[in-house]
């Protein structure tokens, strides 16, 4: 058997509103999307919220619009829709490409966009049932006083590891939020922080409603290294959107997940603005990757190897799409 | 003779038939041991060892006992004897006593009304132990000064052995090419899809109990309840429900069966215990982290002249079956080919982990892996085709090998020419893109343990036919169908023996009160052993239903057979009896008819006088070979596999269609194995411990497999059959690993080869090339 999920109450509101003020109550509440993330940790005790909220019954998370501005894409859209829908997949294949390559079918057909921007960052030595942690000693990020991948620090270093963000970060995508202030936007990017154990800029309350990304046309794609192909997490997932004129570079944002505590967008990469794609930048796009990706040891999969193929995955996709981008050109 | 194989008179279609249980499966209406009726029963849960080693100085449960819900609480008080499935080597309590040895060793049990109940109640059990040091690979637990896990193994180790069969110095005197390879592999584990269950009910009234166990060998299992319980054998019934897979994982009686039945009998009543993933592999039994070092002489033309291996093998903290796979890792080195000498030594160590265990392949695989991964890596320096080196050492049936095992029938070089074939080898070896490779091995496997575990003196199996007034025939036995289609089996080798249709035939199987005890589900020994028994069993009936239809018909006997379930005349159209009339004929003055079949492996088959020499020993090799085609990312170590080709030797297939399902299952669990599966324990604990991140691959990384069927028709074989099930694993890793150093030359001395250690191994690769390439002046 598993383990028994702690007691809690369900709530299903209809509306944003009626969510937001079940997310604010006191006594801690939590989101219910598609529960692919939420349930599994919940049967590992890593949290024992006393109300779960529903999403479900939100009508209007489930919409896709399409206009000749953005697409909008409400929060409680699947990723099997999001993998089939035609409009996202012609003009975002990078979004497209992430949503394919998370956990298999199964989840895909529960899990949502909005539980995946909000998933929790993962540490082997974290999701393990109650029974491994207590066995262990509690860490950091359970609340207790130690890190077991650096002890010396004071900071939880567990990866962010959903794979749709950097395809949103790097198509510009900016996230609606409903909270107890009201409404505001924020740009994916700025969505999150470096601390595994507060990796998101979200309130308690705070409500994903849904994803707004610019209409006009870029070149993007997502790569992502796992061990086996289907049911598994990214030791590092590279995005990769770009435009160019007359075969160079005139945009591009890489963004990387799997391998720090939040996904991000590499910077320095204005140096290779307005250069064609050649081994030379790619080279240097390499370099930058390795330079700024912070993986540790909290996946059984070395370190060392994620950092390599974080550049390696950002290297090709630079590189196909560049290609590609200079066969439209001729 | 029995053993001709029926050839076309079959009365089952000759591409095979689907399970006899199949459609209870895909539809849901079979039931596994979880799913079993269990309203009313009590709620069991294990109380589990944080530490890797200590000593335990206080075991407190009286709070836990006082819990409202609470029905038994049970502890290494409880039980006072050791369980193994080894007679020699039983040095495990069921539930710790005085030592912890592992993180997650069975310390104390409760059963309470529900889970919740229950997990408060180990909440409020206090444990108090002193830790001792813990040692967690073989280096440290062999090193000088390391604390004993066991008293009396001195050292940690469990058992060494020391064979030498021929000259082995003589041998690599006569070499052209001698090499050496240190290759380690992984611990994996059977990562069967049902997790542990148990379901046990303690009568007060009449002091019996009924165990239903997800066990492949309800036979061990039923004697270590005996033994631990302190009951008598006749009151323990031991039943196994539909089981979802083994693989080694149930082939002796676990710990958690025990503390199931030791709770019911404390509750007087009934316990379901249902263990987690975590605990599932916890519980473990599998296949050892093993460090081999091999070393081969080879002529110039290929001919290996000597072989000498030494395996160390991580055997966690108690015996199970450790002995029997230290001892097979060398007795298969053998009886695959034609080796001059052997020399062979083993240390099975004891380390502060799981307790590891039989694994399909049980003992082989990684010695294997290492002696196949070395043969290519030396026909390639010699220049030589690796299947024209396998081709100079094949062995000629029937011939007893150096360590005196036989070797009857021996399809291996028509399995070669199949796939070598198959995969259009000659044309496409060396001529594949960079970054693709072909690569291939070869693999064997026993029959059946030619001397059981437990010598009683008894056949080896024991097959019981009931035939009554309808007409019907039910197979008893005791072999546990654990998925791999045994009792299917039992229905063909009885409906072509008698010449009826299959659907005349039950089968009755792994019910203690009601089946012949059998020995089990392991070394492969079942479709060998008691199919033999089985069709030993049908010529009995059928010699008896015979006699009544000559009667009848008055007819000679010695003229009559039935074929597609109608008694007629060899001769001679004449008037045909049925077969449900020929029963009815049989049942005069005799009542339902009961006969029963066996079969015993003759004493010259039970392996060399050597200590331990029954190890390995069998009636039949299985022998496979496959290719296996690679595409090797440079840029990020991932090993696609594009294609398998496997043919196996299983003498004959009695169900071609169950056949190519075990030899595509083992190549899938060697791909495994090869490819990514490995236990990782962090300071002792589990981090595997979920399918998330033990990873067995998913279907979309999962080659085509073609399977070929070679039948070398074994002279005692049923039917002429062999084992199927086992053989073909083996091979993979090698063929993969040849594979990959055909794509991009580099050499793995590690499985799993993940994409972090092929990325290891292109870094060395370009490393050394930079190397070689610089002029000699600038390399100091
Ligand atoms: C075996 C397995 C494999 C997996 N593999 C992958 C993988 O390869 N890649 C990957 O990215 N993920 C993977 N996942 C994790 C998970 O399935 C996905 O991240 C999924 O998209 C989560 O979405 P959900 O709707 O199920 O979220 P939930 O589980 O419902 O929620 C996740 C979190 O987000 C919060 N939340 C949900 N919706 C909102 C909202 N609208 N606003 C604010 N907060 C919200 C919840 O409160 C919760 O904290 C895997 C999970 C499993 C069990
Ligand atoms: S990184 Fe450290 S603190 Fe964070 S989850 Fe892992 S062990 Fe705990």
């Amino acid at each position: 058997m598993t383990a028994p999920l702690p007691p809690f109450r369900v709530l299903r509101p209809q509306a944003i509103e009626a969510a937001v003020a079940a997310g604010a109550a006191p006594g801690g509440a939590r989101y219910l999307a598609g529960g692919t993330d939420l349930l599994v940790n919940l049967r590992r005790g890593l949290l024992a919220p006393a109300v779960l909220i529903d999403l479900g019954g939100i009508a209007e998370f489930a919409d896709i619009r399409c206009t000749d501005q953005r697409t909008r894409i409400g929060s409680g859209v699947t990723l099997a829709r999001l993998a089939t829908d035609p409009a996202v997949g012609a003009r975002h294949p990078a979004l497209r490409a992430a949503a394919v390559a998370v956990a298999a079918p199964g989840h895909r057909n529960l899990a949502t966009i909005g539980g995946n921007l909000c998933a929790d960052t993962r540490c082997i030595y974290y999701n393990q049932s109650e029974w491994w942690r207590r066995a262990n000693g509690i860490c950091l990020k359970s609340g207790g006083e130690i890190c077991h991948v650096a002890p010396e620090g004071k900071r939880c270093h567990a990866a962010f590891s959903g794979d749709l963000a950097p395809a949103l970060i790097a198509l510009d995508a900016v996230a609606e939020i409903a909270g107890p202030g009201g409404r505001r936007r924020i740009a994916c990017a700025d969505l999150y922080a470096e601390d595994g154990r507060a990796h998101l800029q979200l309130g308690g309350a705070d409500l994903i409603t849904a994803i707004e990304l610019p209409a006009e046309p870029v070149r993007s794609g997502y790569l992502k290294e796992r061990v086996r192909q289907a049911f598994d997490f990214p030791l590092a997932g590279v995005a990769v959107a770009l435009a160019t004129e007359t075969g160079r570079l005139s945009m591009l944002r890489v963004a990387i997940t799997g391998t720090n505590s939040r996904p991000f967008l590499v910077e320095n990469t204005a140096a290779l603005l307005g250069r064609a794609v050649d081994e030379e930048l790619l080279g240097q796009l390499d370099k930058l990757v390795q330079k700024q990706v912070r993986p540790m040891r909290t996946t059984l999969t070395p370190a060392g190897y994620r950092r390599i193929v974080a550049a390696a995955l950002a290297r090709r996709l630079l590189a196909s799409l560049g290609a590609s981008a200079a066969a439209s050109v001729a | 003779m029995h053993n001709a194989p029926p050839g076309r008179r079959r009365p089952t279609p000759a591409a095979g038939v689907p399970l006899i249980d199949g459609i209870d499966k895909v539809t849901g209406r079979a039931r596994y041991t979880a799913d079993l009726e269990h309203r009313g029963a009590l709620v069991g849960r294990i109380l589990r060892s944080p530490v890797g080693h200590g000593e335990i100085l206080r075991l407190d449960v009286t709070r836990a006992r006082r819990l409202e819900g609470v029905v038994a609480v049970v502890t290494g008080e409880d039980c006072r004897h050791t369980y193994g499935v080894l007679p020699v080597a039983m040095n495990e309590y069921p539930l710790a006593r005085g030592k912890v040895r592992y993180r997650g060793e069975p310390v104390a049990a409760v059963a309470a009304i529900d889970a919740e109940t229950a997990a408060r109640a180990l909440a409020l059990i206090e444990l108090e132990v002193r830790e001792l040091p813990a040692h967690y690979d073989t280096a440290s637990a062999r090193a000088p000064g390391a604390v004993l896990l066991h008293e009396d193994r001195p050292g940690n180790i469990e058992r060494a052995v020391h064979h030498v069969f021929g000259d082995p110095a003589a041998g690599f005197a006569t070499a052209d090419l001698v090499r050496e390879a240190c290759i380690d592999c992984a611990e994996v584990n059977h990562a069967q899809i049902e997790p542990h269950a148990a379901l046990a009910e303690y009568d007060p009234q009449t002091a019996r109990l009924t165990m239903q166990s997800v066990s492949q060998v309800t036979f061990y299992l039923h004697l270590m309840l005996a033994r631990c319980l302190q009951m008598e054998e006749s009151r323990i019934r031991v039943i196994k429900p539909f089981v979802g897979g083994g693989f080694g994982a149930r082939v002796e009686a676990l710990n958690f069966e025990i503390v199931t039945a030791m709770l019911a009998r404390a509750a007087e009543g009934r316990v379901l215990m249902e263990l987690t993933r975590e605990e599932t592999f916890i519980t473990h039994r599998a296949r050892p982290q093993t460090s081999v070092r091999i070393k081969l002489g080879l002529t110039r033309d290929g001919r290996l002249t000597a072989c000498e291996c030494e395996v160390v093998q991580r055997g966690g903290a108690y015996a199970g079956y450790g002995i029997i796979t230290i001892l097979y890792a060398g007795a298969l080195l053998h009886g695959l080919y034609d080796i001059p000498a052997v020399k062979y030594d083993g240390y099975r160590v004891y380390t502060n982990l799981p307790p590891c265990g039989a694994m399909r392949g049980h003992g082989s695989v990684d010695t294997r892996h290492a002696f196949e991964v070395l043969l290519d890596r030396m026909a390639r320096e010699l220049g030589l085709d690796p299947f024209a080196v396998r081709r100079r050492n094949l062995l000629v049936a029937p011939t007893r090998t150096l360590n005196e095992l036989a070797v009857n029938s021996y399809g291996l070089a028509d399995c070669l020419d199949r796939v070598e074939e198959a995969s259009g080898w000659r044309g496409r070896r060396g001529h594949l893109p960079r970054g693709k490779g072909l690569g291939m091995a070869c693999s064997h496997y026993v029959s059946g343990a030619a001397k059981p575990i437990h010598w009683t003196g008894e056949p080896h199996a024991v097959v019981n036919l009931k035939l009554d007034w309808d007409g019907s025939v039910t197979a008893l036995t005791g072999a546990a169908d654990i998925g791999q289609g045994s009792s299917t089996m039992v229905a063909i080798a009885v409906a072509e023996t008698l010449g009826v249709p299959i659907e005349r035939i039950r089968v009755v199987a792994g019910d203690s009160a009601t089946t012949p005890k059998d020995n089990g589900a392991y070394s492969s020994r079942i479709t060998f052993m008691v199919g033999n028994a089985a069709i030993d069993a049908a010529r009995r009936l059928k010699k008896l239903l015979i006699a009544a239809a000559a009667h009848k018909l008055g007819e000679d006997p010695e003229n009559l057979d039935c074929l597609g379930g109608l008694f007629g005349s060899t001769r001679a159209t004449q008037t045909t009896l049925s077969f449900a009339d020929a029963a009815k004929a049989a049942l005069v003055n005799e009542g339902t008819l009961t006969v029963k079949g066996t079969f015993t492996c003759p004493p010259e088959a039970q392996g060399g006088k050597h200590k331990g020499g029954a190890v390995g020993s069998t009636m039949g090799f299985s022998y496979g070979a496959q290719v296996v085609e690679v595409s090797v990312d440079e840029a990020t170590g991932r090993i696609v596999v594009e294609r398998v080709w496997i043919a196996l030797d299983c003498g004959f297939a009695i169900n071609p269609l169950a056949v190519r399902g075990q030899i595509e299952g083992s190549v899938w669990m060697g791909m495994g194995q090869a490819l990514m599966e490995e236990t990782r324990y962090l300071d002792g604990m589990p981090a595997h411990a979920s399918l998330l991140e033990y990873h067995v691959p998913t279907s979309v990384d999962s080659p085509p497999i073609e399977a070929y069927i070679v039948e070398s028709i074994d002279p005692n074989g049923p039917f002429g059959a062999k084992e199927t099930s086992e053989g073909a694993l083996a091979g993979f890793a090698p063929a993969l690993i040849a594979a990959v150093a055909d794509a991009l030359d580099v050499d793995l001395d590690q499985l799993p080869a993940t994409p972090d250690r092929v990325m290891d191994a292109l870094v060395a690769r370009r490393r050394r090339q930079r190397l070689q390439h610089q002029p000699a002046g600038d390399a100091k």
